[in-house]
């Protein structure tokens, strides 16, 4: 690396070369096809267009996992239709928060292996598990180049009459639990989560998680400022992965009218 | 010879339609023109001893090196060429020394002796357009004598990356005789020193010069004290004792 | 700038780290070793899962005890226990536990500029029949000692031990000198005690317990009947046996 900073390109600060007196010209980086930054390399150093909370629980017939449809652009709403729930395979979902694009490169990272998998023809195909541990190698070794992927991400599905429920980080930080939830429902469903599922997987109907996930999910859109009222549902059973069109949460705002006290409001 | 063996006897990686690797089996014949070294294993430990060459009476006697050690525990004679031996008794001192680092343990003898042979078999290999390692194979045969948690052992290693372990073992050109006297002699409950005269007394009979604390060489492995080449004060002990 | 946008330079950096929390311990005896764990794993103030194993069975004579960021943990477990399956292979025969012991420090030292931000704590029988634990810094400096707390609450669980295990503190009776090891029952009760107390006081310990006990070749199981919700783990009846017993400790 060059460490004189008017052979920088254009002075990016007063303090080098305040007054020009190094005549653009001369200036060896002026040299055509010269990049004196060709050589560093640019990491994800925060997400950009992110996504929120996935909510996740195990039922009697295998899971189910709830992510709304909005990826946010700071603080902006950008997109309102995107999808952040993925089949892997026959008998897996992913679930994303966090960077979309980091998102959308696993996906299509995913893909790739299944594809992979499906040529062999051996009868043999990537279960939950087998997914799990792969994105766990994934995001380890990405955070372990400094470079990581900016997700949280949950692994669901039901394989050899057994469910799989994990979750994996940019750290490579994974877990299993009867209830998971990233970003802020990891704060405001799983109370709600754990209270209804712990100790009832194998009990627990599929209406019955149903309305616990949509209930999580509309709590979500009240209290979370990144979030969205409309929402995807997936389930993996013995019969494989279903992703259902959009649902919209039913939201009442008339309780609002009456507050009282906040903020510059007095009266 | 030829006749049946041209054509298939340059390269050492292309098997004759016999299946046969002539140029492994060319370096064990080598072996046979080398001088006789005898190994004995006794349950107080192992002794290795060597035919000293002494060509010419000009020639320093102790400047020739046929047993070597490889760790405290662990040593080695030779017999063929013995200057592809040192490429082998290196590999096997890193390899000693790499396991005590990691494992803080000695390394066991069977380990030691695998690793020399999976170099002996590294012959002809390279990898993409890289110049291969070694372009033939060693033309020496290790005895290699320590001690582990198993007790004394002797292994023998031949060019082929081949190893068994023995109770006694000749090599060498005097290996024929040498090794059925070995097999009159040898008796699995011997003590050390019955293994030193045993080992000098099957020395003296295939050479051809006179036997004396010049022209052979002896060292031992025991539990207690590891590896130790004998000076000649108690080479010629030995050798008053015959 | 002119206009200061950059007299403050901010930069954020990416942190490879994370803490998740527990706490692990083992004791010695003279021919047995109890390594124990909590399985709570959690980050700042949320409880991730309840139950994420912290020690593992390694060899029937080694367990191993690993806390601190659980990703490093689990992945340096995988690869001791990858290590070990290679020296099986190349040498016949398990690793003893004092080549363990020096293997991960050659392979935390690896990991010197980089380091697995991990507490390991190494215990079961060495060669020679005795019990034995060793402990480990995040970079690999490691010694042989009686008895070892890391973790969450170590500062809770540490001193509880030196005055249990070491008597610091405690003047013996004349003619009645302290003894060098205390019987399997006793340590188990010191360690359930450990554990309950370190719940008690500390947010990040809690939720189940699980406690290996390794006992040397030919002892008997004194010490264990009669214990509740214990399970054999050995692969073989006539070496040294692996036992593993897990409790429920305070969800709250």
């Amino acid at each position: 690396m060059d460490h004189f900073p008017t052979n920088w390109g254009r002075p990016r600060n007063d303090a080098y070369d305040a007054y020009n007196t190094y005549p653009l010209h001369h200036r060896p980086s002026a040299a055509p096809g010269h990049d004196k930054f060709a050589d560093a390399v640019q990491r994800t150093q925060q997400p950009i267009v992110t996504g929120t909370s996935v909510l996740a629980i195990q039922y009697k017939d295998g899971i189910m996992m709830a992510a709304d449809n909005l990826a946010s652009y700071g603080s902006l709403a950008r997109f309102k239709s995107i999808q952040r729930l993925h089949a892997v395979g026959t008998n897996t979902v992913l679930g994303a928060s966090g960077d979309m694009s980091d998102f959308q490169y696993i996906q299509t990272l995913l893909d790739e292996l299944v594809t992979d998998e499906f040529t062999h023809q051996d009868a043999h195909s990537l279960g939950p598990a087998e997914v799990h541990e792969y994105l766990a190698r994934v995001m380890y070794s990405r955070r372990s180049k400094f470079d990581p992927l900016w997700n949280a991400l949950l692994v669901g599905g039901f394989k050899d009459g057994k469910r799989f429920l994990a979750y994996v980080d940019l750290l490579g930080v994974t877990y299993s639990a009867p209830s998971l939830a990233t970003g802020y429902g990891a704060h405001i469903a799983i109370p709600l989560l754990r209270e209804v599922v712990d100790g009832r997987q194998d009990t627990l109907t599929e209406e019955d998680a149903r309305k616990l996930l949509h209930d999580c999910m509309r709590v979500l859109f009240y209290r979370d400022a990144r979030s969205l009222d409309k929402y995807q549902l997936a389930k993996v059973t013995e019969s494989g992965v279903e992703i259902s069109d959009s649902i919209k949460i039913e939201t009442a705002w008339n309780f609002a009218e009456g507050i009282r006290g906040y903020g510059a409001q007095t009266q | 010879m030829f006749l049946t063996r041209s054509e298939y006897d340059r390269g050492v990686n292309t098997f004759s339609p016999e299946g046969r690797l002539f140029q492994v089996e060319y370096a064990i014949e080598a072996i046979k023109l080398g001088s006789t070294t005898v190994g004995v294993r006794t349950p107080e430990g192992v002794v290795l001893g060597v035919e000293k060459r002494v060509q010419s009476p000009l020639l320093e006697s102790s400047s020739i090196e046929k047993i070597m050690e490889i760790d405290t525990h662990l040593g080695c004679a030779m017999s063929g060429l013995t200057a592809d031996a040192r490429t082998m008794v290196d590999h096997a001192r890193v390899t000693a020394q790499n396991h005590a680092f990691t494992y803080d343990e000695p390394i066991r003898v069977e380990s030691a002796t695998q690793a020399v042979c999976d170099l002996a078999l590294r012959f002809g290999e390279s990898v993409h357009d890289e110049e291969a390692l070694m372009s033939r194979p060693f033309g020496v045969a290790l005895l290699i004598a320590g001690v582990d948690e198993n007790g004394p052992q002797l292994f023998h290693t031949d060019p082929s990356g081949t190893f068994v372990r023995y109770e006694a073992k000749a090599i060498g050109s005097g290996s024929e005789a040498a090794q059925s006297e070995l097999q009159d002699k040898w008796r699995s409950q011997m003590t050390l020193r019955e293994a030193h005269l045993l080992t000098l007394r099957v020395l003296k009979q295939v050479m051809e010069e006179k036997l004396d604390q010049h022209n052979v060489q002896l060292a031992q492995v025991t539990p207690t004290k590891g590896f130790e080449i004998l000076n000649e004060v108690r080479l010629k002990e030995i050798i008053d004792e015959m | 700038m002119p206009d200061g946008s950059f007299s403050n330079p901010q930069q954020r950096q990416f942190n490879p780290y994370s803490d998740n929390g527990g706490t692990i311990l083992a004791i010695a005896g003279a021919d047995f070793t109890v390594i124990a764990g909590d399985t709570r794993q959690s980050e700042g103030y949320s409880i991730q899962t309840r139950y994420a194993p912290k020690v593992f069975r390694l060899t029937d004579r080694a367990v191993l005890a690993v806390n601190g960021f659980a990703a490093d943990g689990n992945m340096f477990v995988k690869k001791v226990k990858q290590r070990l399956e290679w020296y099986r292979h190349a040498h016949a025969k398990d690793m003893p536990l004092r080549a363990i012991a020096r293997l991960i420090q050659t392979m935390l030292y690896a990991q010197r500029f980089f380091p697995y931000y991990v507490y390991n704590i190494l215990g079961g029988i060495e060669e020679d029949g005795s019990g034995a634990v060793y402990s480990f810094d995040p970079v690999g400096s490691y010694e042989r000692e009686a008895c070892r707390a890391a973790g969450a609450a170590q500062s809770l669980v540490q001193p509880f031990l030196d005055n249990q295990i070491y008597f610091k503190n405690q003047a013996a009776a004349p003619n009645q000198p302290h003894p060098a090891h205390l019987p399997l029952s006793d340590v188990l009760a010191i360690v359930i005690d450990s554990f309950t107390s370190a719940t008690e006081r500390h947010i990040e310990v809690g939720d189940g317990l699980e406690i290996y006990v390794v006992l040397a070749k030919g002892r008997s199981v004194q010490g264990l009947e009669g214990v509740r919700s214990i399970q054999e783990l050995s692969t073989k009846s006539d070496g040294d046996r692996v036992f593993v017993i897990r409790r429920d400790l305070k969800k709250d």
